[in-house]
């Protein structure tokens, strides 16, 4: 993972249009809010909601977290939260996406971006967690809703899968790829993925899991624990900066 | 509008749907119709299209055009500045919105095109609008600042407003019921004489005192809205 810009926070303040992700730049570390607002997109069926219960466990008792679901029958991934009682009822929103969930997330994030506020302002979280309605490979999250993307996949829809590409394989901070366990009961080769996703990702990293078997998805959690690390030592550089009148 | 005041332009980025003002998770009730069985085919289509033209259409437009028309006295150098008039339009708004949920989405709306609209056109106006109400302003009367801010007229935001009437619901209908889309092109370009028709109405009705806008309601499709947001299968906000 490349080192972090401490100058892209300052630089986002200026012009919104440098918030995307443009070739070359570092992962943000986010304007200047307490939490980091992370994207889970991917291919229905992959693991998106496990995903997201797994870190719910992964983070009880250790951060403060709210969960911003985009399901097509929107309530569905809610529901499924409340019911594995991983986090209160209160901190998981759904939102309606209109039959387009890859809208809701990348052209017009309004109504996700009013939800991740209104959590914000009632729980000041330290991370967000925004689940897309499951999508095609195309589907990606603009920057300007979430801080850090990652896609899921699984080893179930064939070892192909990184190979084929797409914005959500290629450009995605973390792609993960789930149930591992399958891979020799469909014949997947999780050494072909691994080396087609490195090919595609450009040094991104990719993490291999099985998340039946790891129930606090350990490996994407420890890299979520590194972006707040990072994000946590930036801002105290930012605002040490502010405090001596460097203006850094 | 004059023509060379930027209006037109802005005009057709607002009517546009990629415009990202969170319009596109709404149905104008097209979803609820469509479940219940009121919504069984062209005829019922187009007839649930007039009729919300004439009714939520008519009123929508009208605070709208209202707004542009007392924001362009008010925003005067020699004017009282928008803050009065926006809050006294947001009344009339809240008080024509007979449903909460109607009335929540309404705000939801309000505050994602504000969101939307300051970047674009930044200014008291929209500033004033934003600062109505701690929810957010009511849509409509959002719409009315952005469109004075944008330099567009009453009676153009008055058929700005109904463009989105008009196509919200044909939209909605056409994911929904994997319709024939050049159909539902057809159907909404044979309703622009009712479009621009409401919308004239509608700016003359802006014209007139704060209380005697229009107020007409669906009932049906009100008391269905409710319905709707308890549904926990809904593809569509609204």
């Amino acid at each position: 993972m490349p080192p972090h810009d401490p100058g892209h926070a300052h630089a986002h303040d200026h012009d919104p249009l440098a918030a995307g992700r443009w070739p070359g730049l570092s992962l943000p570390v986010g304007p200047g809010r307490r939490s980091l607002r992370v994207g889970i997109g991917g291919p229905v069926g992959s693991g998106k909601t496990e995903l997201v219960s797994c870190l719910c466990r992964a983070f009880a008792g250790e951060l403060s977290l709210a969960v911003v679901t985009n399901d097509i029958f929107t309530r569905e991934d809610a529901a499924i939260l409340e019911r594995k009682g991983v986090l209160p009822t209160e901190r998981i929103m759904a939102v309606q996406t209109g039959c387009c969930p890859h809208t809701a997330i990348r052209d017009d994030i309004s109504e996700n971006l009013d939800t991740v506020e209104q959590l914000e302002a009632r729980f000041d979280p330290n991370l967000v967690l925004v689940e897309s309605g499951g999508d095609n490979l195309t589907a990606t999250f603009s920057y300007a809703l979430v801080d850090v993307q990652i896609f899921v996949i699984d080893v179930s829809g064939g070892d192909k899968v990184p190979r084929k590409g797409g914005p959500g394989i290629t450009r995605s901070d973390l792609l993960v790829v789930n149930k591992t366990d399958l891979a020799e009961l469909v014949g997947a080769d999780l050494g072909v993925m691994a080396r087609d996703a490195e090919a595609g990702r450009g040094g991104r990293p990719t993490s291999f899991v099985s998340l039946r078997a790891d129930q606090r998805a350990e490996p994407v959690a420890a890299w979520i624990r590194g972006l707040l690390a990072d994000r946590a030592a930036t801002l105290a550089a930012a605002s040490n900066g502010a405090g001596t009148g460097t203006g850094a | 509008m004059n023509s060379d005041s930027g209006g037109i332009a802005a005009l057709l980025l607002l009517a546009d749907g990629r415009f990202p003002a969170g319009g596109h998770v709404h149905s104008g009730g097209a979803e609820a119709a469509l479940v219940d069985g009121r919504l069984d085919g062209p005829r019922a289509l187009a007839a649930y299209a007039v009729g919300r033209l004439h009714t939520t259409g008519l009123v929508d437009a009208a605070l709208t055009a209202a707004a542009v028309l007392r924001l362009a006295v008010d925003c005067d150098p020699r004017g009282c500045g928008p803050g009065r008039t926006l809050r006294l339009l947001d009344a009339e708004a809240d008080a024509r919105l007979t449903m909460a949920p109607l009335r929540e989405s309404s705000r939801r709306l309000g505050r994602q095109l504000i969101r939307a609209a300051t970047g674009c056109w930044p200014g008291p106006a929209v500033e004033a609008a934003a600062a109505v109400h701690p929810a957010g302003p009511h849509q409509m009367v959002a719409l009315g600042a952005v469109a004075h801010a944008a330099g567009i007229g009453a009676l153009d935001a008055a058929r700005l407003s109904l463009h989105h009437t008009l196509t919200t619901p044909l939209q909605a209908a056409l994911r929904l019921g994997g319709l024939d889309p050049y159909a539902v092109a057809g159907l909404a370009a044979s309703l622009a004489p009712v479009v621009d028709q409401v919308a004239t109405e509608a700016a003359l009705a802006g014209e007139g005192p704060v209380d005697e806008l229009p107020c007409l309601v669906g009932p049906l499709t009100e008391i269905a809205a409710v319905e709707h947001v308890a549904r926990r299968d809904r593809l569509f906000a609204t």
